[in-house]
C-alpha cells in the first residue's frame, strides 16, 4: 500500500504549483490536475483493494509521535472505500467539468483540487481539531466555487451557504475546545475512552455543540434552506460533487463522532434525520425546477442516511459489521452514485424546469440512465437501495422500530411521487429539442449507471436470502440483452421473446403443482399468447421488449417464490415492467403514475408486513412461516393483504386501473388486465391458505374481505355501465370481476377458492379476448369512444364474433364458462349464508349485463359511420390469439371439470372439507348439479332453433337505408347525441347516482391535494432570506438541545 | 419590531443554553496529559524554546499545513471571485499626504525586518511564520496605502507563494525519509537549545511559511484594492 | 470559569445578534467576525492557568520548572489556526459582499432573494 499521505502531499504540490505551471500554458495544468486527482483516486482504491485482500489498515503519526500527542491519519477499510469513492466521483466531475476548466482562471483548478483534499483529509484524520482544520479547506474551497457561475444567483446562495457554515464552524471549535478541556486530548479514540469518566451538563453541552456542528453540515430541517439555494444554484458539476462526495465525508465524521454520542443523542439525530427526510420529500411535491428538486431530495435522503445509521446505532444493530453496510451503507452508495448522475444530467439538460427534460428522449441512452437514477433512487429493484431498504425493513422490525420504518416508508413513498411524476413527463412529453453530449461528460454518467447496475447484483448476493434471487438472474439478464437489441426490427425481438419465454415455460411449468400449475399456465402460456399480437406493430417499438421481459419474469419467479425476499423482489420486478409497459400508451402518463404509485404504497404496506412477520417469527425469510405465526397474525394479514388489495383495484383502491387498462396499448390492455391483476390474486392465494383465520382481536377480517368483494362486485359494474370509452369499460368490469375472486377467497371453504379461481380462470379468457378484440377495433378506427363506432359487423367480423363470446363468458349466462362461476357462486352463498353479500354480488352481476350488450350493441350493430366504410378486419396477429382463446373458453365451458376437477384435489389440502364430488363431467354438490358440456349443447339446441326460426319468419324483412331514421322529438345538437348508444344509461345514473359518485377519486385526490398544500405551507419557510436562514440554525440548536436535555 | 423581540428571546434561549459552559466548568488545575508531554518531553525532542511553535509545527504540524493552504485557498478565491474584467476602469484614486508616502518609505524597511524577525525567531520567542507573514503585508498595505509603488509584481509574489508552498510540502515529505513522520522536523540537527540555528527545520519551516503567508495576503488585499467599489 | 471565558461567551452573542439582526451585508460580515473573536477569547482563556506564564523556555522559566510554570500551549497553538481561518473566511466574505455589490447595487440580505421555497 502507497504511504497514504501522499494524497494530501500531491493534491498540496499540486495546488501550490498550477498556477506556476499554469503559465506554461492551460493544456499543462490540466494535465497536472487530471493527473493529481487520478493519482489521488489511484492511491485510495489500492488501499481499498489491499486491505480487502487482508493487508492491515494504515496509520499514519505525522511528526512520528503516536497519538494523542499529535495528529494521526488513519486508512483503514471504511476511510479506504470513502476516500475511493470521493476522488473517483472528484475525478468524474473534474472530467464533466472539462470544459468550464479549460476556460475559468487557473483558480478553479487549485480550488477544485483542494476541495477534493479537504475530503479525504475529512474521512482520514483522528483528530478532532485537524478535522476542523480540514472542514475549512473543505467549505472554504466550496464557497470560492460556487462563484464559477457567474450570476447573482449563485452568489447569493454562496454568501448564505458562507453565514450558515460560519455558525456551524463556530459550534465546531466551541465544541472542540471544552471537549479538549474535559478530557485533555484531542485525539478522536483516546477522547471517546476519556469522556466515559467525564460528566455533567457542560460535558453533555460540549458533545452536544460538536454534534450540532456536523449536524447543520448535514442539512437538517429546518435549518438547511442556503444548502436548497446551493443545489438550485451553483454549477452542475460542483453539486455533483458537493451533493454526494461532500455529504460522503460528512457523514463520515458523523460516523467517526459517534463514539461521544450518548443514547439520547443518537435518538435525537435518528429523530431529526427520519423528520428532514419525510419532510424535505413532502416538500419536493411543489417543485418544479429540477435541481431544487434534486436539492430536496438529496437532503432527504441524507436525513435517511444518518437517521438510519443512528438508530442501527442505538438499537445495537450496528455492531454486526454486515449489517450496517447493507442497511446503511445500500442507501449511502445508492444515493452517492445516483445524486450524482442526476446532477450531471441536469447539466447536459440545463433546463429551469421539470417539463423541459422531454430533450432527453431524442437520446435513449440517456433515457435510459435517467430511468437507471431515478429507480436507484426510489429504491426499486434490481438497485441497492432496494435492497437497502429491504433490510432496513427487516432489521428495524426485529428491533422493534415501527414508528421508524413507517417514517422511512412513508418519506420513500413521497420521494417516488415526484421522481416517478418526473419520469413520466420525460417519458411521454413531446417537443423539440436535443440534448447536445460530449465524451467527458457521458463517461461519468455512463460510469455512474453501470456502477448502480453492478452493485445492484452485489447486494442481491450479499443481503441475506440474496442466493434466493438467482430465480430471477436469467429473466433480468434476458431483460438485458434486450436493451443492447433493441435497435432490432420488433418482429425479430417478438419472435425472439416468444421462443424464449416458451422454452423458460416448458423447464418451469411440470416442476409446479396445484394452483401454482394453474398461475403458471395463465402467466406464462398466457404471456406468450399476448405476445403474438406484438406482430402486428411496425418499426422497432423500442423500449417494449425489455419490459415485457421484466414483467413475466417477475411473474414467474412469483410462482417459484420460497422466501419473503423472493416473493417481494418478484413483486416489484413485475410492477416495474409492467409500469413501463402501461405507460407506452398515447395519454397513459398520468394513469402510469397513479399505478404506480398505487402499487408502491401498496408494496410499501405489505413490507411492513412482511418485516413484522419476519420480527415476530424468529428472523425467518420462509414464506413458509407465516403458517406457523402464533402472534400478531392478523395485522402481518392485513398489511400483506392490502399490499395484494391494490394490484386487484379492490373499491377504494382501484382508481389506477380504468386509466391505466383503457389508456395502454392494444396487448398491452390484456397483458396487464387478464394477466397481471392476476398476480395479487395469487399473493392473496398464498397469504390466505398460510393463515386460516386472520383476527385482529374479534374481528375476523375475511368476512370484511367478503363485504369488499362484493362491493367490489356492484360499484365495479354500475361504473363500467356509464364509460362511453370501449376500453375503460372493460377497465371498470375487471375491478368488478375481480371483486367475485376477492368474494370467493374470503369464504374461505373449499368451494369458495374453487369458485375464486373458476372466475381467475375465466376472466383471463374472457378479459384477454375481449381487449384483444375491442383493441383490434381501436386500432382501425382510431378511437375508443362507442358513439363513435357502430356497424362495424360487416367490417370485423371475426371481432365480432370474439366480443360476441367473450361477453357472453363474461355475464355468467349458459351455456359459457362464466355460467360455471356463478352457479358456483350461488352455492357457495348458499353454504356460506353469506345472504346479504350475496345480495349486493347478485345485483351487481345482472348490472354486468347492461354493459356487456353495449359493446355488441354499439360498436358492432346500427349504422356503420361514414368514415368507417373501408376499415378493415383488425390484423391477423391480433386475431389469432383471439382465436384461440375462443376455442379455450368453448374447451373450458364444456370440459370445466378437467381443470376444477385437480384444483379441487388439490384445494383438499387446505379445506378437506366441502368438496365437490365430481361425476366424469358433472359437478354434484349439496345443492344441485352441473355438466357444463350438456349445458352447452342445450343452450346450443336452443340458440340454433330459435336462429333458424328467425332466418325463415325474417326473410321478407326489410334493409333500412342509412339516413332513414326518425328522430322523437329530439334535435341533436352534437353529433354524438345521433347514437343511439350516447351516454346510454343515464337514466341509471339519474336514480343510482349516489353509488357511482367518484367516492374514491374524491378521497385520493383529497390526500393528493393535502400533501401538496402541506408542502406549499412548509416550504414557505424557505424565504429566500439569508438571515431567516440563521435565525433558523440557531433556533434548531436550541430546540434540539431542549429536547436532548429535556427541558 | 416583533421579529426583533423573537431575535432577542432566541439570543436569550440560546445564551442560557451556553451557561452551563461558564458556570459547570473549572480551568484547568494543572496541565493536560498531551501539554505535559509537550512541556517535559518538548524541548528535548524538537529542540525549540518556544513550545506553541514546537507544537504548532511538529506536534500539530498538519493543522498548520492545512492552516497554510486554508489561507492558500481564501487567496485563490478572493482571486477567482474577483475577476477585473479587461474594460473595468481604473478607480480613481486620492492621493496619499506627504506625512503618509515619507512615513511609509521610511518605516516600510524596518516592518520588513521585523517581520522576516518574527518568523526566523519563532522557536525562541512569541512570533512565528504567520505572525511574521502578517507584519510583512502589512508593511506591503502601507506602500499600497502611500501608493508609493501600487503595481505589485504579480509574478514574483506568484512564485514566493507557489514555491514556499512546495518548499514546505517537500520538507513535510524529507520527514518521512529522514525522521520519523511526515512534517517532523528533526530532518535538521536539533543544535544547541535557545540558539537561533536549533529546534531543526522549525525556522526553515516557518520562514516558508511567514513568506508564503506575506504573498498569500498581499495577494488578497491588491485583489481587492485593484476591484472597483 | 475566568472572565476572559464570560467575555468570550458575551462576544460570540453580540456578535450573533449583530449576524441575525443587521441587513446590511458587511454587518453581518463584522457580526461574524465577532462571533469567531469570541470563540477565540474562550479557547485561550480554556488553556489558560492560574499565575502561570507563556510556554516559552527561557531564563525565566527553565526546562526543569516549566511544568509546573507554564500554561497549556495546545489552545494557544490551536487558536493560531482558528484565528488564521477565521482571517480566510472573513476575507472571502468579504469578498463575496464586493461582488454582490457590485452585481446588485445593494448590500441588503433582504435584497438575496433570488432562490426561496
Amino acid at each position: 500500500m502507497v504511504n497514504p499521505i501522499y494524497l494530501f502531499v500531491i493534491a498540496l504540490a499540486a495546488g501550490f504549483l498550477l498556477s506556476l505551471i499554469d503559465k506554461a500554458g492551460r493544456s499543462a495544468a490540466l494535465t497536472v490536475f487530471y493527473a493529481a486527482l487520478a493519482a489521488m483516486a489511484g492511491i485510495s482504491a489500492q488501499a481499498f483493494i489491499a486491505i480487502l485482500g487482508g493487508a492491515e489498515s494504515a496509520m499514519i503519526f505525522t511528526a512520528g509521535f503516536k497519538p494523542p500527542f499529535s495528529i494521526n491519519l488513519q486508512m483503514g477499510l471504511e476511510e479506504s472505500f470513502f476516500t475511493m469513492i470521493v476522488n473517483v466521483l472528484g475525478l468524474l466531475s473534474g472530467i464533466y467539468l472539462v470544459k468550464k476548466l479549460k476556460t475559468e482562471k487557473v483558480y478553479a483548478l487549485v480550488l477544485y483540487l483542494m476541495m477534493i483534499m479537504g475530503l479525504n483529509g475529512l474521512i482520514m484524520t483522528r483528530d478532532l481539531f485537524n478535522l476542523f482544520v480540514f472542514l475549512e479547506i473543505t467549505s472554504i474551497a466550496t464557497y470560492s466555487l460556487i462563484g464559477i457561475e457567474r450570476n447573482i444567483r449563485s452568489l447569493s446562495a454562496g454568501f448564505k451557504y458562507m453565514i450558515a457554515g460560519g455558525l456551524a464552524s463556530m459550534f465546531f471549535l466551541i465544541g472542540t475546545i471544552y471537549l479538549y478541556r474535559f478530557t485533555g486530548v484531542l485525539h478522536l479514540d483516546s477522547m471517546a475512552e476519556a469522556l466515559d469518566l467525564a460528566s455533567g451538563p457542560a460535558v453533555v453541552l460540549a458533545v452536544f455543540t460538536l454534534l450540532i456542528s456536523v449536524l447543520i453540515e448535514l442539512k437538517p430541517f429546518p435549518a438547511n434552506g442556503w444548502a436548497l439555494d446551493v443545489y438550485e444554484a451553483a454549477d452542475d458539476g460542483l453539486v455533483a460533487v458537493i451533493a454526494s462526495a461532500s455529504s460522503a465525508a460528512m457523514l463520515f465524521v458523523l460516523y467517526k463522532i459517534t463514539p461521544l454520542l450518548n443514547g439520547t443523542l443518537l435518538l435525537a439525530v435518528a429523530g431529526i434525520g427520519l423528520t428532514t427526510f419525510v419532510l424535505s420529500n413532502l416538500m419536493g411535491l411543489m417543485q418544479h425546477s429540477p435541481k431544487r428538486l434534486l436539492g430536496y431530495s438529496s437532503i432527504g435522503q441524507i436525513g435517511l442516511i444518518m437517521g438510519v445509521y443512528a438508530l442501527l446505532v442505538h438499537s445495537g444493530a450496528a455492531s454486526e459489521p454486515m449489517t450496517l453496510l447493507l442497511v446503511a451503507g445500500g442507501l449511502f452508495i445508492n444515493h452517492f452514485i445516483a445524486k450524482a448522475g442526476l446532477f450531471w444530467l441536469a447539466g447536459l439538460v440545463g433546463k429551469d424546469s421539470l417539463e423541459g427534460w422531454h430533450v432527453l428522449r431524442k437520446k435513449p441512452v440517456l433515457v435510459f440512465m435517467f430511468g437507471v437514477f431515478i429507480l436507484a433512487l426510489v429504491g426499486l429493484p434490481p438497485f441497492p437501495g432496494f435492497f437497502a431498504k429491504w433490510q432496513l425493513v427487516m432489521v428495524f422490525s426485529e428491533k422493534g422500530l415501527t414508528l421508524a420504518t413507517v417514517l422511512v416508508l412513508l418519506g420513500s413513498f413521497l420521494e417516488a411521487a415526484y421522481l416517478f411524476r418526473w419520469l413520466g413527463k420525460v417519458l411521454k412529453t413531446e417537443g423539440e429539442g436535443e440534448v447536445k453530449t460530449s465524451f467527458a461528460q457521458g463517461l461519468p454518467l455512463t460510469l455512474s449507471a453501470l456502477a448502480l447496475i453492478g452493485l445492484g447484483a452485489g447486494f442481491s448476493l450479499w443481503i441475506p436470502g440474496g442466493s434466493g434471487l438467482k430465480i430471477l438472474y436469467l429473466p433480468m439478464l434476458l431483460a438485458a440483452a434486450l436493451f443492447l437489441l433493441d435497435f432490432l426490427p420488433a418482429w425479430v425481438k417478438n419472435t425472439l421473446v416468444i421462443l424464449l419465454m416458451s422454452l423458460y415455460a416448458w423447464q418451469l411449468l411440470p416442476g409446479l403443482e396445484g394452483y401454482r400449475f394453474l398461475f403458471g399456465i395463465i402467466f406464462l402460456a398466457g404471456g406468450v399468447l399476448l405476445l403474438i399480437p406484438g406482430y402486428a406493430f411496425k418499426g422497432k417499438r423500442r423500449g417494449f421488449y425489455p419490459f415485457a421481459v421484466m414483467m413475466y419474469a417477475g411473474l414467474a419467479a412469483l410462482l417459484i417464490s420460497e422466501s419473503t425476499l423472493q416473493l417481494f423482489a418478484a413483486w416489484e420486478i413485475m410492477t416495474l415492467g409492467s409500469y413501463f409497459l402501461i405507460i407506452r400508451g398515447k395519454r397513459s402518463e398520468p394513469h402510469a403514475l397513479s399505478y404506480m404509485l398505487f402499487s408502491i404504497g401498496g408494496a410499501f404496506v405489505m413490507l411492513m408486513g412482511l418485516g413484522l412477520l419476519y420480527g415476530v417469527n424468529g428472523q425467518s425469510l420462509a414464506l413458509t412461516s407465516l403458517e406457523t405465526l402464533t402472534q400478531s397474525a392478523g395485522v402481518i394479514f392485513l398489511l400483506i393483504m392490502l399490499g395484494f388489495l391494490t394490484k386487484i383495484a379492490s373499491m377504494g383502491l382501484h382508481i389506477w386501473l380504468p386509466g391505466a387498462h383503457g389508456e395502454a396499448e392494444t396487448d398491452v390492455s390484456p397483458m396487464v388486465s387478464a394477466i397481471l391483476l392476476k398476480a395479487g390474486m395469487f399473493g392473496l392465494i398464498v397469504l390466505m391458505s398460510a393463515i386460516r383465520r386472520p383476527m385482529i382481536g374479534n374481528v375476523d377480517i375475511t368476512y370484511w374481505m367478503s363485504w369488499l368483494g362484493a362491493i367490489t362486485v356492484f360499484l365495479g359494474n354500475l361504473l363500467a355501465i356509464y364509460q362511453e370509452d370501449a376500453k375503460r369499460l372493460l377497465a371498470y368490469s375487471s375491478v368488478g370481476n375481480l371483486g367475485y375472486v376477492l368474494f370467493g377467497l374470503s369464504m374461505m371453504t373449499h368451494m369458495g377458492w374453487l369458485t375464486s379461481i373458476a372466475f381467475a380462470l375465466n376472466h383471463f379468457l374472457f378479459k384477454a379476448l375481449l381487449f384483444l378484440a375491442i383493441g383490434g377495433v381501436v386500432m382501425r378506427v382510431k378511437t375508443k369512444n362507442m358513439y363513435e363506432m357502430g356497424g362495424l359487423i360487416k367490417r370485423m367480423p371475426v371481432s365480432f364474433i370474439s366480443v360476441l363470446i367473450g361477453i357472453i363468458a363474461l355475464s355468467g349466462v349458459p351455456p359459457l364458462s362464466g355460467y360455471a362461476g356463478k352457479w358456483l357462486t350461488f352455492n357457495i352463498l348458499l353454504e356460506k349464508g353469506w345472504y346479504l353479500q350475496g345480495l349486493v354480488l347478485i345485483i351487481g352481476g345482472l348490472i354486468a349485463f347492461l354493459y356487456c350488450f353495449r359493446l355488441i350493441y354499439a360498436v358492432f350493430l346500427g349504422q356503420l359511420k361514414d368514415n368507417h366504410r373501408r376499415v378493415k378486419e383488425a390484423p391477423l396477429p391480433v386475431l389469432i390469439p383471439q382465436i384461440i382463446l375462443m376455442i379455450a373458453i368453448m374447451f373450458f365451458s364444456a370440459y370445466p371439470g378437467l381443470v376444477l376437477h385437480p384444483v379441487g384435489d388439490f384445494l383438499l389440502k387446505y379445506f378437506p372439507q366441502g368438496a365437490i364430488s365430481w361425476q366424469n363431467n358433472t359437478a354434484l354438490t349439496a345443492y344441485g348439479h352441473w355438466d357444463g358440456l350438456a349445458v352447452l349443447i342445450i343452450t346450443g339446441v336452443m340458440f340454433a332453433s330459435v336462429f333458424a326460426l328467425l332466418l325463415i319468419t325474417n326473410r321478407k324483412a326489410q334493409k333500412v337505408g342509412q339516413f332513414n331514421i326518425v328522430y322523437a322529438a329530439e334535435r341533436p345538437s352534437r353529433p354524438e347525441l345521433t347514437h343511439v348508444g350516447y351516454n346510454f344509461f343515464a337514466h341509471y345514473r339519474k336514480a343510482l347516482g349516489i353509488f357511482s359518485r367518484p367516492f374514491a377519486v374524491k378521497f385520493w385526490d383529497g390526500v393528493s391535494e393535502f400533501a401538496h398544500s402541506a408542502a406549499d405551507l412548509f416550504r414557505k419557510i424557505y424565504s429566500g432570506n439569508g438571515q431567516t436562514y440563521l435565525v433558523h440554525i440557531i433556533l434548531f440548536v436550541v430546540v434540539v438541545y431542549a429536547f436532548v436535555t429535556g427541558g | 419590531m416583533i421579529k426583533k423581540y423573537a431575535v432577542l428571546l432566541l439570543l436569550g434561549a440560546f445564551a442560557l443554553m451556553l451557561l452551563p459552559f461558564v458556570t459547570e466548568v473549572t480551568p484547568f488545575e494543572e496541565l493536560s496529559p498531551v501539554a505535559q508531554k509537550y512541556v517535559k518531553d518538548g524541548p528535548d525532542e524538537l529542540g525549540s524554546a518556544n513550545l506553541v511553535s514546537s507544537v504548532i509545527v511538529t506536534y500539530r504540524g498538519l493543522d498548520t499545513l492545512g492552516e497554510v493552504a486554508v489561507l492558500f485557498i481564501a487567496a485563490a478565491g478572493v482571486g477567482f471571485m474577483l475577476r477585473r474584467r479587461g474594460d473595468a476602469k481604473k478607480p480613481v484614486k486620492r492621493e496619499a499626504s506627504g506625512i503618509l508616502r515619507s512615513g511609509t518609505v521610511f518605516l516600510f524597511p524596518l516592518v520588513l525586518l521585523y517581520g522576516i524577525y518574527i518568523f526566523l525567531h519563532g522557536h525562541l520567542t512569541p512570533g512565528g511564520g504567520f505572525q511574521g507573514g502578517v507584519v510583512i503585508a502589512s508593511g506591503i498595505v502601507l506602500l499600497l496605502l502611500a501608493g508609493v509603488s501600487a503595481k505589485i509584481s504579480g509574478t514574483v509574489l506568484h512564485w514566493i507563494e507557489s514555491l514556499s508552498g512546495a518548499v514546505y510540502v517537500a520538507l513535510g515529505v524529507l520527514g518521512i525519509v529522514l525522521a520519523a513522520g511526515f512534517l517532523d522536523n528533526r530532518i535538521l540537527p536539533a543544535g544547541e537549545f535557545g540558539r537561533l540555528l536549533s529546534a531543526g527545520a522549525i525556522p526553515l519551516i516557518y520562514s516558508l511559511i511567514g513568506l508564503k503567508v506575506g504573498a498569500e495576503l498581499v495577494g488578497i488585499i491588491d485583489a481587492m484594492q485593484k476591484d472597483e467599489l | 470559569m475566568t472572565l476572559i471565558t464570560i467575555l468570550g461567551f458575551i462576544l460570540i452573542v453580540i456578535g450573533i445578534w449583530g449576524m441575525l439582526s443587521q441587513s446590511n451585508i458587511i454587518k453581518i460580515i463584522i457580526g461574524f467576525s465577532i462571533v469567531d473573536t469570541g470563540i477565540h477569547l474562550v479557547m485561550v482563556s480554556i488553556g489558560y492557568l492560574k499565575d502561570r506564564t507563556a510556554p516559552i523556555l527561557d531564563e525565566t522559566v527553565g526546562k526543569a520548572e516549566a511544568l509546573a510554570r507554564v500554561v497549556d500551549p495546545v489552545p494557544s497553538a490551536l487558536v493560531l489556526t482558528a484565528i488564521v481561518i477565521g482571517l480566510a473566511v472573513t476575507a472571502l466574505m468579504l469578498a463575496y459582499a464586493v461582488k454582490l455589490h457590485e452585481m446588485k447595487g445593494s448590500l441588503d440580505i433582504h435584497d438575496l432573494k433570488e432562490l426561496k421555497w
